[in-house]
């Protein structure tokens, strides 16, 4: 045995021009990243090399993910095993270190940094969410109380309403079992979507809604909460789906609205009226009271965030940006739709970041080891490969400064009048993830395009052509005209938001090299990462 | 049976979207003002001056150019209005009155505003907010979108009115058509139908399509005939059905269906009557605009719909309908691409024949006949399981005879 593996080592080969690679890769620089990649599953051969320190840092980051899950199998270890063996999609957050590490590839100093705290506070939050749906699962123990301060409610509506609930639990419910876990784990929505075409759903229909309406047919959902809000958001296929989960679910539930000509005054009342028929049927189901004051002290932290995060914006805009890639967004929609300033925890991480990314900035920290291009990602991102960001960063040096998910409603909300709240909240809501730019009119996804495309001084467009989006696709042409008219280098990526069979995460990548290679005569940061084989990938 | 005096004459004028009476109508200096969806009450826009047109794309060929604008991944209907648009079928129009009930036709109708697709200098479009759920706030809203994109607009840039006086006027109107549309498709419930579902679809499609003052006459001429026409004594179909599902403007559909050896007794689709051609009942006592505006709230079947009791009364309504019709099936039917009826016809389908004991069969097709050769055979073969069905039906009610 021992002899095999010695002569398996002196077999081995360096290429010249990888001497090179290695060479950088040992002062900490990013380069041949592609190399690390096992064929087929991406999976490391072994963590990136990032200089000691950084090395050091992104590997204790690594264990305190690996803490967190471990401490929430801890807290209820029986529900949690028998959740893993019932539930198809919970093996998927497994993998949910290996979700971090794609996400860092590349990153050094100030930038990894933020991301890791970024990213632990994302796992954090989803441990804590897991944690309660198995303690409080029907399945596993039936008739607990836990379960009874369950509001479920539908993964796009945001929980900011619900932080004046402080003693029921909101839980989304799609969130856990199939939008989250779609991200961590590619593999895991093709079988639900299967179900659902095999029930004789069509299989053109956006698979966001129908891995969900999959989910409801396989009995997949945690059997949890005394009632459930759905809504109108973000699109058709939602609004459709939520049939199959009331189906299933068999729990009352209220249709919360949510006007979607929004730019126009004369919707405000009735988003306004949808909120308080929202907070009525809440107090209604559960017996408790909405409690303002409570409330407002939510919105306080809730602003503060909001403040934060404009801060990030202003940053990207100059000509040192400071967070790239698709840590921007990912951490965005999380702590809007999830926290809603529920955890505070959130604005500790956002004061942390804050700190870093000023220093960062003030010293002019380039945010990459190369930034050829200033890039906006545009339309939904794809679930299987929320990190192409990175990749475009790494292989192509194309930097992501803003994206459309990042650009939700950054409206403050009153933390001091009752009326002036109900209005912001109405406001925020019709701008919430998904739907701010793919309802209300053309000009929500066109102009606003173009408006930052000259904010943030951007030289090329990425825009994901999600081939089921029905509201994005039919602009399709309108965007190559006005494109053409500005001379912004324009790549479209098809994708399939969460069906990577259709398209997958190597033929995202090809569309950009293509592009890169016969239009713009580039060659690539790291020709490693140009194609690779991660099919198999998580 | 006798060919119904004035079926060739409906037949050619569904042959242009700038038909004959259109023409008419425009020349006697009436607005004409397009619609597509059921959400934008019908009858707002027939007020005096005024007559309402639900576009439809006949004879619609090549969609390459709508294609390159909206992609291969929407419905065809709403690409066929655009590439119809950009050919300058739809110069006629004075306005547009959309709503952002789908996102595909949202999508196609905001095309007239950003290509500039109609030569009128005032011609506009609006799009009107629709709620999910019929509750008092809701209606609220919806009358107050029909005042501020339909009826404020047409006012300003038109001087249309819209006073009671107007609007009663226009209820009449639209309460005659539906009142002889109700009495001809009542001829459907009959043992052996005096009318055939294809005649009644075209005759319902020149309700929705031409100035109503125009048509009245002859859909009067149409239903006097009705009363003594004969059936033929051999049935020409082998069972009856309840087509439902999504936007249907193409009669060659039904046709289709009915060549397949399935008569088409009840019309629950979107450009058919039911619902569409219900009377609208006006209390004096009350206020009209929101009677009228809670009538198509009260009446739509569109599954958009997303309410518990809105969701089971579309079931119902198809069950209800299956037996006041003496239908032996469902066909549901669904549009290629429109994600409101993908879902519904599957889940409606599995419900109409586990749950229900209804037998159903659910398809999809192009948005014309002529490019859904496939739909034939999914007919036909729906149509032997539903003889083989009647076949066993009628063996065990022998049996229980018998035994």
């Amino acid at each position: 045995m021992l002899k095999d593996k010695l002569k398996k080592l002196k077999n081995i080969k360096i290429e010249p021009d990888k001497i090179k690679a290695y060479a950088v890769d040992m002062f900490g620089k990013p380069a041949g990243l592609g190399d690390l990649y096992r064929e087929h599953t991406a999976l490391l051969k072994h963590r990136e090399w990032r200089g000691a320190g950084d090395t050091l840092y992104d590997y204790y980051r690594w264990l305190v993910n690996w803490k967190d899950m471990i401490a929430m199998v801890g807290k209820a270890p029986v529900s949690c095993v028998k959740g893993l063996m019932r539930y198809r999609w919970f093996a998927s957050y497994l993998s949910a270190p290996a979700f971090v590490d794609r996400h860092v590839m590349g990153l050094r100093g100030p930038q990894l940094r933020m991301a890791h705290l970024h990213y632990n506070m994302i796992v954090k939050h989803t441990t804590k969410l897991i944690g309660i749906s198995m303690r409080a699962d029907e399945r596993f123990h039936p008739g607990n109380k836990l379960s009874k301060k369950i509001v479920l409610m539908d993964e796009i509506v945001p929980n900011e309403v619900f932080t004046g609930f402080p003693n029921l639990i909101p839980i989304p419910l799609q969130t856990l079992p199939i939008f989250l876990a779609s991200m961590v784990d590619q593999q895991i929505t093709p079988p639900y979507l299967e179900v659902t075409e095999s029930y004789g759903v069509p299989a053109d229909v956006c698979p966001l809604p129908s891995g969900e309406a999959g989910v409801a047919i396989e009995d997949d959902y945690p059997k949890i909460g005394c009632c459930m809000i759905s809504t109108n958001m973000p699109c058709d296929g939602s609004i459709m789906n939520t049939s199959f989960l009331d189906r299933r679910l068999q729990l009352p539930s209220h249709v919360f609205g949510v006007p979607l000509r929004y730019n126009d005054e004369d919707v405000q009342e009735y988003g306004v009226e949808e909120i308080k028929s929202l907070i009525a049927y809440v107090e209604e189901q559960t017996g408790e009271k909405f409690d303002w004051d409570a409330f407002f002290s939510k919105m306080r932290d809730y602003n503060e965030q909001l403040d934060y995060e404009l801060q990030k914006w202003d940053v990207n805009k100059t000509d040192y940006p400071q967070m790239t890639g698709a840590c921007f967004w990912l951490y965005r929609i999380f702590y809007f739709n999830l926290s809603g300033g529920s955890n505070k925890r959130f604005l500790k991480v956002d004061k942390k970041v804050n700190k870093i990314m000023m220093q960062a900035y003030e010293k002019k920290t380039p945010v990459s080891k190369v930034m050829r291009h200033r890039a906006v990602v545009w339309s939904c991102p794809a679930n299987y490969y929320t990190s192409f960001a990175n990749w475009l960063e790494n292989c192509w040096g194309i930097n992501v400064v803003m994206d459309m998910e990042t650009m939700i409603s950054y409206l403050e909300i009153s933390a001091d009048d009752k009326e002036q709240a109900l209005r912001d909240l109405a406001r925020t809501y019709q701008r919430s993830i998904m739907r701010k730019h793919t309802k209300g009119g053309y000009r929500n996804v066109v102009d606003e395009l173009w408006r930052i495309v000259e904010e943030y001084h951007v030289d090329t467009v990425i825009m994901y052509d999600q081939i089921s989006c029905k509201g994005m696709d039919g602009l399709n042409g309108i965007f190559d005209d006005q494109a053409r008219e500005r001379n912004v280098h324009f790549i479209w990526v098809k994708q399939d938001l969460m069906d990577p069979r259709t398209i997958s995460r190597r033929d995202m990548r090809d569309q950009v090299n293509k592009y890169m290679q016969t239009v713009l005569q580039e060659e690539p940061v790291d020709p490693t990462l140009l194609d690779f084989e991660d099919d198999l990938a998580w | 049976m006798k060919d119904l005096k004035h079926l060739y004459e409906f037949e050619n004028l569904l042959q242009e979207a700038n038909n004959a009476l259109v023409q008419e109508a425009k020349a006697q200096g009436k607005l004409a003002l397009g619609y597509t969806c059921y959400h934008v009450p019908e009858v707002l826009l027939n007020c005096p001056g005024c007559f309402s047109v639900r576009l439809r794309a006949p004879r619609t060929g090549s969609l390459d150019i709508a294609t390159y604008y909206m992609s291969n991944f929407l419905c065809g209907y709403s690409k066929a209005l655009l590439e119809r648009a950009i050919e300058g079928g739809y110069n006629f129009l004075d306005a547009l009155l959309g709503s952002e009930t789908c996102s595909e036709m949202n999508r196609a109708l905001e095309h007239f505003e950003l290509l500039h697709l109609v030569d009128n200098p005032n011609f506009f479009v609006s799009f009107m907010d629709v709620p999910f759920k019929i509750e008092p706030h809701t209606v609220k809203h919806y009358v107050k979108q029909a005042k501020d994109k339909i009826i404020h607009p047409l006012s300003e840039k038109y001087n249309v009115d819209f006073s009671d006086e107007a609007l009663l006027k226009a209820v009449a109107e639209h309460n005659e058509v539906c009142r002889l549309m109700t009495e001809i498709g009542s001829y459907r419930k009959e043992e052996n139908p005096r009318i055939t579902g294809y005649e009644y679809h075209v005759l319902n499609l020149i309700t929705y399509c031409c100035p109503k003052s125009l048509i009245l006459d002859k859909l009067r001429e149409t239903a006097e005939e009705l009363k003594t026409r004969e059936p033929d004594e051999k049935k020409n179909y082998r069972a009856k059905i309840v087509v439902v599902g999504s936007e249907m403007d193409d009669p060659e559909f039904t046709k289709l269906i009915e060549e397949s050896g399935a008569l088409v007794v009840a019309d629950r689709f979107c450009f058919g009557s039911i619902p569409g051609r219900e009377e609208i009942h006006i209390d004096p006592n009350e206020d009209i605009l929101t009677q009228i505006c809670k009538h198509y709230m009260v009446t739509s079947q569109c599954p958009r719909y997303m309410s518990h009791e809105k969701v089971q009364e579309r079931r119902d309504t198809v069950r209800r309908l299956v037996k006041e019709y003496h239908a032996d099936g469902v066909l549901y039917e669904q549009i290629k691409f429109c994600e409101y009826w993908g879902y519904e016809r599957a889940l409606a389908s599995h419900i109409m024949n586990d749950e229900y004991g209804v037998p159903s069969a659910s398809v999809d097709r192009q948005y014309t006949a002529s490019s859904s050769g496939q739909l034939r055979t999914r007919v036909q073969a729906f149509v032997e399981s539903l003889e083989i069905k009647k076949i066993a039906k009628a063996r065990e009610a022998n049996v229980h005879a018998q035994g």
